[in-house]
Parts: structure tokens; sequence; C-alpha cells
């Protein structure tokens, strides 16, 4: 087994390479928002349906609002509720996988039917109903979408847990009198390293999409700037031949984000998964 | 009783090197003191004839007389007619310008004042019924072979037939066929008279007939009874330690030393600075002689304690029974070989014990407490060695994080002080502990090297029991040797008592005390290893035998190992 160079496992992987280029200028421009907007978000100009020009980079919408503004905290938006709810997801996953797996038995057989029923669920209508119903701030967005988003990374966290479970050093572990959480903290959590960080990728990219999908549907707060939002403003007028201008921005935007974490979930997968390697690759990520 | 000794004590210069001594001898049973150089037993020999250069104080009743009190005339008419010594080292006690038949007639003109031919013809018939003939009687000592002049002395001391016969290192220096005629002689002499024999040599006590063994340390009897008994299980700490060093035929075991040297004069009990047991008491009382099994043994603890003791453990997976009834009882200091072909549940058995798997019935005791839930105090008395040292560590942790884990988890001592007992736990098992070597990640090492890391991690809790799963059968023989002989020495040196799992018989027989074998979860047979071996009882151990020697025999010629070849010495009597 050799340790990952991360910095070379990189460097040589082209696909991940760009996903993060993707990644991180999308979150730069988020987190530096008021550096790059001119106006703010929320402020009339005074000029509505503007085509992009120089005082407004990508024109105004229809209550004078600057589109790049708008497009640079609906990132924001998207970025935190995608995060937020991805991590948050992955916590629960990780606990009740670990949990069931350790404790198997009943707790065991309780845990994984109630994964079955929520993953049997679709998730958008159950979600468009609860969100109708409450008009969800932020927080309660991110609560709702991890509701969905654990089940499947429990089933997986579970299967490694078990396979975990046995291996030698985690029972000599327990020959020292190690507690269950001193074990999922020392060492269920750093052997599962890569899968979790594969698992929140994917949750990530789950989240900014059905976030996009709630507010494009107007079931989100209204008083956030989101890009499926704007989108939805965006079609109201498409009888007149300005709103393409501000559909496309916040359109593209999204699915940039997506394209980079898909991007990078898709070259983790390879690199952590040595059957989906080239031969080139091989030599640098033996440790798998 | 002809010889009774009461609460002697001896003192040089108020240093006192006998205590609190109680003795009785009688006609036909010899006894034997037994103990290392320096524990008390010459000045005992000589205090009973008051030779002793100190001073004594309690009684020596010789026929109900008390020696101790007689004046110097009184005693002389005692010694050599009722109390005859041999004194250690031959080649000092005989004159050397006087014939040995003109020696031993002096020793009887001294109490008989008969003539001079009848002492004379006396002589030579004691010679001769010692085994020197006419030719060796006329001879100077310098004529004489060691083994001769020591039958010399002996009939020089049987010669006005005294009835109690004190020997100092009959047999010391004399070659194995001499000692044999020496002790065949002892055995002849011991029926009409008592006798005392002081030696260190315990082949002695296993050869005289009908002998009580008494253990001399540090002027105190710590442990005495009947031989054979003694001799096959001893109970103090001492007696065992004292056996264990001692090289036999049977022995199969390496010799193993006893840490430590001899105090005197210390609170407590004397032994307590050597004793791997020992608890406060023991530092402060001095423990009295009692009855313990069926024999007399001064210890707190009532002798070598068991560690662990499984009641009736069994153990099925589904409908297949792992283990059936399994009782067994692991004394302190003890190695005990659990052996059987794979799938016979030893490892089951070690992870019940550790408690990695749950026993469906049955007791398991450590340290004289029913194991039910397991705390961290009790991973501090029983520790595990995995057989895949590497795979018993995450790949992710280096040295110093491996070894550090269980004070970790424990999580009672400041940083710095888990770095410094790393440090301690990695040189006893003979590593480097540098910075360097300490952040290395174990997959690293070599398999030996990780195993003395794995050895080190199991250290660092200070356990009483350490379990082997077979670990050593992933290393090649050399490693394998250094790493047994690493396990022993720390044996020796903490007191470890240690439970052995291996497939391997020859390799049980070298560094077990006991074996038990296991076949299809039951124990079929278990015993000291020596007997074990070379007497098997069970079908399955003589198998195991039978393959064992046959696998040394076809890899390499130099076959010195032959169970059935193998003389029982020590169980002779």
């Amino acid at each position: 087994m050799h340790t990952i160079s991360f910095k070379r496992t990189i460097k040589l992987n082209n696909t991940g390479c760009l996903g993060l280029i993707i990644l991180l200028i999308i979150v730069i421009l988020a987190l530096a928002a008021p550096l790059f907007a001119k106006y703010d978000p929320h402020a009339y100009t005074g000029l509505i349906f503007q085509r992009p020009s120089a005082q407004f980079w990508m024109g105004t919408n229809d209550v004078g609002q600057d589109v790049w503004s708008n497009l640079l905290y609906g990132g924001r938006t998207s970025l935190i509720v995608g995060f937020g709810a991805a991590t948050l997801g992955l916590l629960i996953s990780v606990l009740i996988g670990c949990l069931a797996a350790f404790l198997g038995g009943i707790f065991d057989n309780v845990l994984m039917r109630l994964v079955d029923v929520i993953l049997a669920i679709p998730p958008i209508v159950l979600i468009l109903l609860i969100a109708a119903y409450l008009k969800p701030s932020m927080f309660i967005l991110i609560l709702l979408l991890s509701f969905f988003l654990w089940p499947s990374g429990a089933r997986i966290v579970r299967a490694q847990v078990l396979l975990l479970k046995s291996s030698t050093h985690i029972n000599a572990a327990r020959t020292f009198g190690a507690g269950l959480f001193y074990l999922i903290w020392r060492h269920i959590i750093p052997e599962m390293g890569p899968i979790l960080s594969v698992l929140l990728i994917q949750n990530a990219r789950k989240a900014v999409f059905m976030e996009a999908g709630l507010s494009f549907l107007g079931v989100s707060d209204p008083a956030i700037i989101s890009w499926g939002k704007m989108m939805q403003q965006a079609l109201s007028f498409s009888y007149l031949d300005i709103w393409k201008w501000c559909l496309l921005p916040a359109g593209m935007a999204l699915s940039l984000t997506i394209t980079g974490l898909m991007l990078i979930s898709f070259s983790l997968e390879s690199v952590l998964n040595p059957r989906l390697q080239g031969r080139k690759d091989n030599d640098y990520v033996a440790g798998y | 009783m002809l010889l009774d000794i009461r609460n002697l004590n001896v003192f040089y210069n108020e240093h006192w090197v006998i205590r609190d001594l109680n003795l009785s001898l009688e006609r036909g049973q010899p006894a034997v003191i037994i103990g290392e150089s320096g524990a008390g037993k010459t000045t005992l020999g000589l205090s009973i004839l008051g030779l002793a250069g100190g001073k004594c104080t309690g009684e020596i009743l010789l026929k109900g007389k008390n020696t101790l009190s007689l004046n110097e005339e009184e005693l002389s008419n005692i010694r050599g007619k009722d109390i005859a010594m041999v004194f250690q080292n031959v080649e000092d006690a005989l004159h050397p310008l006087y014939t040995i038949s003109d020696q031993v007639a002096e020793a009887i003109l001294i109490h008989n004042h008969e003539n001079k031919r009848w002492a004379f013809d006396l002589a030579c018939d004691l010679l001769n019924s010692v085994g020197l003939d006419y030719r060796h009687a006329r001879a100077y000592p310098h004529q004489l072979s060691g083994g001769q002049k020591q039958r010399a002395l002996i009939a020089m001391a049987i010669a006005n037939n005294p009835d109690v016969l004190i020997l100092d290192e009959p047999t010391a220096s004399l070659d194995a066929p001499t000692k044999a005629a020496i002790i065949s002689l002892l055995n002849t002499l011991q029926r009409d008279r008592a006798m005392l024999v002081i030696t260190h040599d315990i082949s002695i006590a296993a050869q005289l007939k009908n002998s009580i063994i008494i253990v001399l340390y540090g002027g105190r009897i710590i442990e005495t009874g009947s031989a054979i008994q003694v001799l096959a299980d001893p109970q103090h700490p001492y007696t065992r330690a004292l056996l264990r060093s001692y090289p036999t035929l049977v022995m199969t075991k390496d010799l193993q030393g006893i840490p430590g040297r001899m105090e005197w004069e210390k609170q407590g009990c004397s032994f307590s600075n050597r004793c791997t047991q020992r608890t406060t008491a023991c530092l402060e009382t001095t423990p009295k002689l009692r009855h313990i099994h069926n024999r007399m043994v001064a210890c707190h603890r009532g002798g070598i304690v068991p560690v662990l003791k499984l009641n009736f453990v069994s153990k099925s997976f589904c409908t297949h029974n792992v283990l059936k009834n399994v009782s067994l009882t692991l004394y302190h200091g003890e190695t005990l070989a659990m052996v059987g072909k794979s799938g016979s549940g030893k490892t089951t058995l070690a992870k019940i014990i550790i408690g990695l798997l749950k026993p469906d019935a049955g007791e398991i005791w450590v340290n004289n407490q029913r194991i039910v839930e397991r705390t961290l105090d009790f991973y501090h008395q029983v520790q595990l060695i995995f057989q895949n040292p590497k795979e018993s560590f995450s790949y992710r942790m280096s040295i110093l994080q491996a070894v550090k884990e269980p004070l970790d988890i424990e999580n009672k001592l400041a940083e710095k002080e888990k770095h410094e007992q790393v440090r301690q736990v990695l040189s006893e098992v003979e590593l480097p502990c540098n910075n360097s070597f300490l952040n290395k990640k174990i997959n690293h090492l070599s398999g030996g090297e990780a195993q003395r890391v794995a050895i080190a991690r199991a250290l660092i809790l200070k356990p009483q029991l350490l379990i082997a799963d077979e670990a050593t059968s992933s290393l090649d023989a050399s490693v394998q040797a250094k790493i047994l002989k690493l396990l022993l020495n720390i044996q020796e040196k903490r007191g470890l008592s240690m439970l052995l799992i291996t497939h391997d018989i020859a390799l049980a027989r070298k560094v077990s005390d006991r074996i038990a074998v296991m076949l299809d979860g039951q124990l079929v047979e278990e015993g000291r290893t020596c007997d074990l071996v070379s007497n098997p009882k069970h079908e399955h151990t003589k198998c195991l035998l039978e393959s064992s020697v046959f696998s040394q025999e076809s890899s390499s010629h130099e076959d010195n190992f032959n169970p059935t070849e193998t003389e029982v010495v020590i169980s002779r009597s």
C-alpha cells in the first residue's frame, strides 16, 4: 500500500483538473460577489430589460436589477444550499450507516428499512409538497434536501463499515478497549475518506440541482436570490425577445456548476477505483 | 522425631542469615534443602552441628536434647557420633599426608577407644561398603578421583553410625555416572538414619527415595513438601523459577533465569523484589508457611495465582459447535500452548477471552474476577497479539501513533508521558526509538519488525496475560525464533502469563510449560509439556507429534528429538 500523492494525482488527471478549476472559479466569484458586482442585486437600477452592455454586463431584468449581480449572489445560494445539504446528508449517512453496521440486529433492520422507504418515495414530489406548505428559508431547505440525500449514502457507508468492522486493526483497537465513537472517528472515517469524498461531491451535485429546481418551481423563500428563480422569471417574459438574456446566464452557471461537480466526482471515482483506470495511471494510485 | 529444629535464627554480626526456621527430620525420610547460593543452606547445616560462626537462637533438639545449649565438650561428643556432616569441597576435607583408611579409622577412634587394628578393619569394611576396595583404602587422597574422595568422606561420616547425616553439596562437581553412584549410595544409607542433603542440584531431590524438599530463600523456608509433588507442581513462584533455570533432559522449554538478586534483611517477603505477582502486602509483612494443597508454602498470594480460568466455555456458529465445554486454567508467569489443527476452535477461544466474540455459555475468570463486562481495566490485564502483524495496524498510522493508541484510548496520561512510554516499550522489544523510526509507517517495516511493534503495543498497557494467536506463523523460522526468544525474555522480566495459540507442536514444546491439545472444539489432552510430549495419551496428540517428528526428519537430518527415548528423570522417584 502506498500513500497517495495528491498533487501528482491531480496534476495527471485532466478531467479532475478541469472540474476543480470550474468549481473554484464559481466559488471565488460567489464568495467575492461584492467585489465583482457593481450593483446591489436587489436594487432597482432605473433601467429594465437591458441587453448586455458596458454598464450592465449581462443586462437587467424585468424589475431593473443587474443580472450579473444576481448571478453572483445566486451562486452563493446554490453553493451554500448544495454543500450545506451535502455535508449534513453525509453526516447523517455516516452516523446511521455506522450505527446500523455496528449495532446490527433489530437496529440495523429498522434503519435499513427506513432507508428503503425514503428511497422509494420520489423526493421531488414530497419536497414540493413540503416546500409549498412551508415556503422554506435557506436553513430549512438545507434540512429538507439532506433528508432526501442521506439514505443512499447510509447504505454505502453501512456496507463499507460491515467490511471494515471485521478487519484486524479495528479488532485490535477493540482489544485496547476502544469505544464505538473512537472506532468511528479514528479508524472508520479515515479508512472511508475516499468514498466519503465521492459521496460528498455527488450529494452536492444533487443538492445544487434540486435547489435550482425548487426555486424554478417557485416554492422556496421569495426573498432569496437563486439561479432557479432567475430562470423562472426569465421564462415568464418569453414573449419579449429580451428574455434569453435573462435566462441564459443563470442556466449556464447552473450547468457549469453541475458539470464541474460531475467532472470532479467522475475523476475521483476513477482514481479511487483502480479497475476504472487506464494503464497510464496505474503507478501512482496503486494504493487502492 | 530424631531432629527437631524450632524457630532457629542465626546472626552474623547482627545480620541475620536464617530466620524462624522450623524443620524436623525422621529416619527414612531424607530432607533436601535447595536454594540459590547464599540462601543460607550451609549455615543451616553448620548450625545443627554447632559450627556456625554466628549467634544462634531457638532450639535444635537432637533426640529431645537442645544442642544449642551444650558446651563445646558436649558438642564434640555428639559430632561424628550422633550427627555427622559431609562437608562441601572434597579437595580440602581430607588430610593429604594420611591414607584414606587411616583417616576413616581416626574418626572411629575418636569416639571408640578400642584397639587400632579393629578400627582399621572397620574402616576398610566401611570403605568397601561405599564402593572403595582395599587398594583404594590404602591410597592417599591425591591418588583418588573426586568421586572416590566423596565416597571416602561419606564413609568417614558414617563411621560411627550417626543418627543424623548432613551432606553439604555431596554431588557438586561430580560427573553424571559418579553422581548417580553416590546417590544410590545415599539411598542405601538413608534407610536407617535421618539425612539432610544441602544442594543446589534439584535432581538429587528427585532421585532420593521418599524425600522431602525444603526450598530455602533468604534464610527462610518458602516451600516444603514431598519431592515428587514439589517438582511436578511447584507452588511458590521462586520454586518454579528455580526449576525453570535447572537443566534436565525432559525439560523442553529453554532455560529461564530469575531476574534481580537476593536481598537480605528486607521488609516483607524476602522474594518480593524479584517476584512478579507481588502485592503491597508482600512488601510489608513476611508471609507465614501455610498449608496449600499438599504442602507448606510461604506466600501471601497462596502460591502461584491463576490468571485466567475458563469454565465450560461453549460457542457455536449457527448449528456448528466450535467450542464444547472448554475449561482451562493458566497460572501467573506460565506459558500455556494451545495446540490443534486449523478449525479446532483455537482462535475462537482467543477471541472469546479478549471479548471480540461472546460465548454462548461458560464463565471467564481473570485474576479471580468473573468477566462479564469488559472495561478498560480488563484490557490492562489481558492483551492479544494477532497472527498477521501488518493487518493489525491501520496503515495510515505511524509507529508512534500505533503504539500510542492504547494509551490514547485510555486517555489518562499527558502526551509527553505517552511518548516516554512508547519509547520504553519499543526499547523493550529491541527496536530503535529515535524520531525517524517513530514516524515511519507500519507498512515500511519487515514482518518481524511489525510483529515487534505489535508486541510493544500490547505491552504498553502492562498486561498480565498475553494471548498470542499464531503470532509467529507468518514469519520465517529465524525471525520466529527471535520473536519467541523476545517473548520469553519479556515473560521472565515481567512475569507475563502467555497463552500461545499455535498449530506447531514442535514450537510449543520449545517454549511452553504446559500444552493443551484441542480437537474439534474440545480440549482432548492437557499436561506439562515434557510429560505430554514424551508420553502422549490421546490419539490426536500422538498424531500431531508424529507428523511434526516426520517433518523434522525429512527437512533436516539432525534429528535430536525422539519422544520415546527421552528419559523421565524428575518424575522417577
